[in-house]
């Protein structure tokens, strides 16, 4: 009794917790979910009245379907948040489930033992056992399950129960049911299924990966060719790429506008942009403020990353779909080779690869890339280049601007403060001289022509170093950048 | 809603199937590229057919290896026509054939070349022919890209292929001797590539000793060091530092000053050198054509092969020397030529195994292994992610005299090699079973010509180098060791000589 009411109680904080990360505005999820689980538990009791026969073959079945829906709630909300756009809808049906099945419980219960006792005492003990496992699984939820076990696997493991008490029942209830044989076969196919879950589910996110992110994990998955991770805390979302910070929501404006409109604002009457890398959409979305830009093409590896910038509502919300613009064309391709094989002229480049932390991403920070990228330049184009923190990577960012020079680019250095990555470093390279830009898209949040002259200004703490630059077959970039960034650690 | 017994028993083999996926992988390959049984045919005098057919020309150039097209190269570039390449295999490039599957071309056997120095103008030349070199700069896209090297040693691999971790002060002592006195034989101008350059008759000396021998009688017995030596040793002449001239394993470490940091190196190796000569001179040249005589006739040569007997009024001999005897009516036997036999191996990984230490680099060599280690071809990708390789794997069976060797190579089948292989392999990676699909073996009887003691001033290589009379001989084994810029020179070497020669009755 204790453990059914706890199990119920369970599903319902997750459900919670799991809106509130996911959606945010705590308030609103944990009200709104409480009322429609309330609701349905009514409906749930009810409904208790129209079933007058075969009460503990019911019950059982009840608690197995409770232990198969509510052990998998957490898991399913997950990949329903990550791979549609009806999750509150699938959320909210699956409360509704649960509370109906939930409300079902308790009336069938008393009258499953009501035999057995008075009425009174019936009452007394059933409600007394329901409140005590509501605290039980209150206090257990913050304490114990979500920081060790985490809300797919805590599912789980009440799912578990549920089904242990269903096998349990056909014993208890052994003169009440004809089937008990079949009803015990089943829970035990239904609790291996659990089990196998509850094994496998660090796959889907593990306990020991929330300890590494600040925040709550809402998504992670390894793709093809990385490690993709999604976090939230109130209204901050943030990206990882194998562990490395992409942006975080609150300030990426900071980054994307810096990023394109000191170039494409200095280019006179551009029409067509590349992006290289970008698969989050934000530099897309900066880009499309151009009306007179007419295409947009962005090569980026990773189809998982284009998709589910592309299609998650929170993600979407976030790029401002900037990927359903019928001017935006996404290739996931291999840069390097992509921009090898291409022949077409761009008047803007937009080169935003992660850093250069392996010799394989190191590739796209040489010479030989950088020359062939800038094959695709019209002749008033410019390039622009994401390049590590001046501040902290001081080494690595004047690497990168040697490496554009010696690719025959004139070059053009700038940074930016971005709060959550600190002083970030771009520069702009190209065939022809630059000038600051006369006007900028209008609404913009950081970047203005008055503002722009001071982002090309360095202190002395960020001044060019003399670095030579990186090659193919002598990466000193990422030697350079694993050096800077042990000197900060240590 | 029941279950009955056979929804139970068909979910519960699900999952039975679900755990047992894990299956044993079969791996695929065969010998691959055999050709000693043409060379067999020559060496027990099989009766070849009667000429049908006479063919003239002014050159026939026999092999089709890097010495033959690169004297075809010239003689093309010189506006010399008249002429024809015969290759006894299908496929031309002699050791710097290549092959090619879904993932990515991979070399057979010479996969790189060192960045010439100033004293090998024709290396130059032809690199700044094919792109290779630009307005002094080398191409960074054929430069080994980062990193280059690594080495394992105790347990996990180290970067770099010269050994530096665990050194004692007594190996970093003899490191730097020998250092020095390297760069004093560097400093002497007399070790070159090519190494006709710089030839003297004042180190000849060097060459009446063996490798080990001049590094024990100057002090250097570093157990590390020494292996270093021995593995260079193998790595460049298939021999190790007992069968080595001294003046051979000087040249190795003296002949060079890297001015870039490279080598040179392509995903099928030396293979992409010839391609490029292949599209400049492939019509002159005839594969599969086995050479079995040669007639000189006065002012002529009959060259046989197949069904046509071709006659020229000079020949290129090209193909390893050491078949000239068998071939050239009148010719007396060599004593001076040996060869070191060689297995290597194309092995298809579906995934990259585990590793420890080090990241993969593009060549990857093992302490106290007596193979050579492999080399992925898929290094040189300009792609950021790669699932599946090829490594060439290298093994020169050195340690012993070649005919036994051969005999070895030759007798066990491929499932042997195979297991030999995975049984080195697996010091490394002990998982590397599980990653490969595919293995196809190379066996080379007579890979490479074996810098023994004397064999770099031996009276009979000094003779056939100078290219007198109307057969010229061109094959890197006169220089006493096979590699791409001695094989390159000599071959353009003797289209010079022809060039030179035929002026009287040529005039392009």
């Amino acid at each position: 009794m204790l453990l059914i009411a706890a199990c119920g109680l369970i599903y319902e904080l997750i459900a919670g917790t799991l809106a509130s990360y996911l959606l945010g505005d705590s308030v609103l999820q944990f009200s709104t979910i409480i009322g429609c689980y309330l609701f349905a538990m009514g409906i749930g009791s009810a409904l208790s009245r129209y079933i007058d026969r075969g009460l503990a073959y019911r019950f059982v079945w009840i608690e197995l379907l409770l232990g198969v829906i509510g052990g998998f709630s957490s898991a399913l909300l997950f990949l329903a948040f990550a791979y549609t756009q009806g999750f509150q809808l699938i959320m909210y049906t699956l409360v509704v489930v649960i509370g109906v099945l939930v409300g079902l419980e308790i009336p069938l219960l008393m009258r499953i033992v009501r035999d057995r006792y008075h009425f009174r005492d019936v009452i007394a003990h059933v409600l007394t056992f329901d409140y005590l496992g509501a605290l039980g699984a209150s206090l257990l939820f913050p304490i114990f399950l979500v920081p060790y076990l985490g809300l797919v696997r805590s599912a789980m493991l009440f799912g578990v129960i549920n089904v242990a008490v269903a096998l349990w029942s056909t014993f208890l209830f052994a003169n009440q049911l004809g089937a008990a044989r079949s009803l015990r076969i089943l829970s035990v196919v239904v609790l291996c299924g659990l089990g196998v879950g509850l094994a496998e589910a660090k796959h889907i996110t593990t306990a020991a990966e929330d300890n590494i992110y600040a925040d709550e994990i809402i998504f992670a998955r390894d793709t093809r060719y990385q490690h993709i991770v999604l976090t939230r805390f109130k209204d901050d979302i943030r990206l990882f790429l194998n562990s490395h910070l992409q942006f975080s929501s609150r300030d990426e404006y900071r980054y994307h506008e810096s990023l394109i409109h000191p170039g494409l604002s200095a280019i006179p009457a551009p029409r067509r942009v590349l992006v290289l890398g970008g698969g989050d959409g934000l530099a897309v979305r900066e880009i499309l403020k151009y009306p007179q830009i007419e295409s947009i093409t962005l090569v980026d590896l990773d189809p998982e990353m284009t998709r589910l910038f592309s299609t998650n509502p929170m993600l979407v919300a976030l790029n401002q779909k900037s990927f359903l613009s019928p001017r935006v064309h996404v290739i996931n391709a291999d840069a390097f080779p992509w921009v090898d094989s291409n022949t077409d002229s761009f008047d803007f480049i937009v080169v935003d690869f992660p850093d250069p932390t392996s010799y394989s991403l190191g590739k796209l920070y040489t010479t030989a890339f950088y020359k062939a990228a800038a094959r695709h330049l019209s002749s008033q184009g410019l390039m622009v280049v994401q390049s590590t923190s001046p501040m902290f990577a001081r080494d690595s960012y004047w690497c990168i601007a040697e490496t554009l020079k010696q690719a025959g680019l004139k070059t053009y250095p700038y940074h930016v403060y971005v709060p959550s990555f600190g002083e970030w470093g771009f520069v702009l390279a190209g065939f022809r001289d630059y000038a600051f830009p006369s006007q900028v898209p209008a609404g913009l949040r950081f970047v203005s022509v008055a503002g722009m002259p001071a982002l090309f200004q360095f202190p002395p703490d960020m001044s060019p170093m003399p670095m030579p630059p990186n090659r193919l077959n002598d990466q000193v970039l990422v030697r350079a950048y694993d050096q800077d960034w042990k000197d900060i650690s240590h | 809603m029941r279950v009955s017994r056979r929804t139970f028993i068909q979910s519960a083999s699900a999952a039975l199937v679900g755990l047992s996926v894990k299956s044993d992988q079969q791996i695929a390959g065969s010998f691959v590229n055999d050709s000693f049984q043409l060379g067999h045919k020559l060496r027990d005098r099989a009766s070849f057919p009667a000429p049908r057919r006479v063919e003239k020309h002014a050159v026939v150039i026999v092999g089709g290896g890097i010495a033959g097209l690169s004297a075809a190269w010239r003689l093309n570039k010189r506006g010399f026509r008249d002429l024809v390449l015969l290759e006894m295999n299908d496929q031309a490039g002699g050791n710097s054939r290549w092959g090619e599957n879904e993932i990515t071309a991979y070399p057979w056997a010479a996969h790189y070349v060192p960045v010439p120095g100033k004293s090998a103008t024709y290396v130059r030349e032809l690199f700044e022919e094919l792109g290779v070199l630009k307005n002094g700069q080398w191409e960074e896209r054929y430069l080994c890209f980062t990193p280059q090297e690594r080495l394992f040693l105790y347990g996990r691999w180290q970067d770099g292929i010269e050994p530096a971790i665990a050194l004692t002060a007594n190996d970093r002592d003899q490191f730097r001797r020998l250092e020095d006195k390297i760069h004093k034989f560097r400093a002497t101008g007399r070790f070159t590539v090519p190494m006709e350059v710089g030839l003297s008759a004042t180190t000849a000396d060097l060459d009446q000793i063996s490798f080990a021998d001049w590094l024990h009688s100057q002090g250097i017995n570093s157990r590390i060091l020494s292996w270093y030596m021995n593995y260079c040793c193998r790595d460049d002449y298939g021999a190790t530092t007992e069968e080595t001239s001294a003046w051979a394993g000087i040249q190795y470490f003296a002949s060079r000053e890297p001015e870039e940091k490279g080598p040179l190196t392509w995903p099928e190796g030396n293979g992409w050198i010839v391609r490029r000569i292949l599209e400049r001179v492939g019509n002159f040249v005839r594969t599969g054509q086995m050479v079995h005589h040669i007639a000189p006739r006065g002012r002529r040569v009959s060259i046989y092969a197949g069904d046509t007997e071709y006659q020229a009024e000079f020949v290129i001999f090209a193909a390893p020397t050491f078949l000239a005897p068998y071939l050239v009516e009148g010719m007396a036997p060599l004593h001076d030529f040996e060869y070191s036999p060689w297995l290597t191996a194309n092995l298809t990984l579906e995934r990259y195994p585990d590793n420890y230490g080090a990241d993969p680099t593009w060549d990857n060599v093992v302490v106290d292994s007596s193979t050579l280690g492999y080399v992925d071809a898929t290094h040189q990708t300009l792609r950021t992610h790669l699932d599946r390789t090829v490594w060439t794997f290298y093994w020169a069976l050195a340690g012993g005299a070649p005919s036994q060797k051969r005999e070895l190579l030759l007798s066990k089948d491929w499932n042997y090699w195979k297991e030999a292989i995975f049984h080195d392999l697996e010091r490394v990676h002990p998982d590397v079973r599980k990653c490969v699909s595919r293995i196809d073996i190379m066996r080379l009887g007579h890979a490479m010509a074996r810098p023994k003691t004397g064999a770099i001033f031996s009276e009979e290589r000094r003779n056939l180098r100078r290219q007198q009379g109307r057969i010229l001989f061109a094959n890197s084994d006169l220089s006493g060791f096979s590699i791409f810029e001695e094989a390159q020179f000599r071959g353009v070497q003797a289209a010079e000589t022809v060039l030179h020669e035929a002026a009287g009755i040529h005039r392009p």
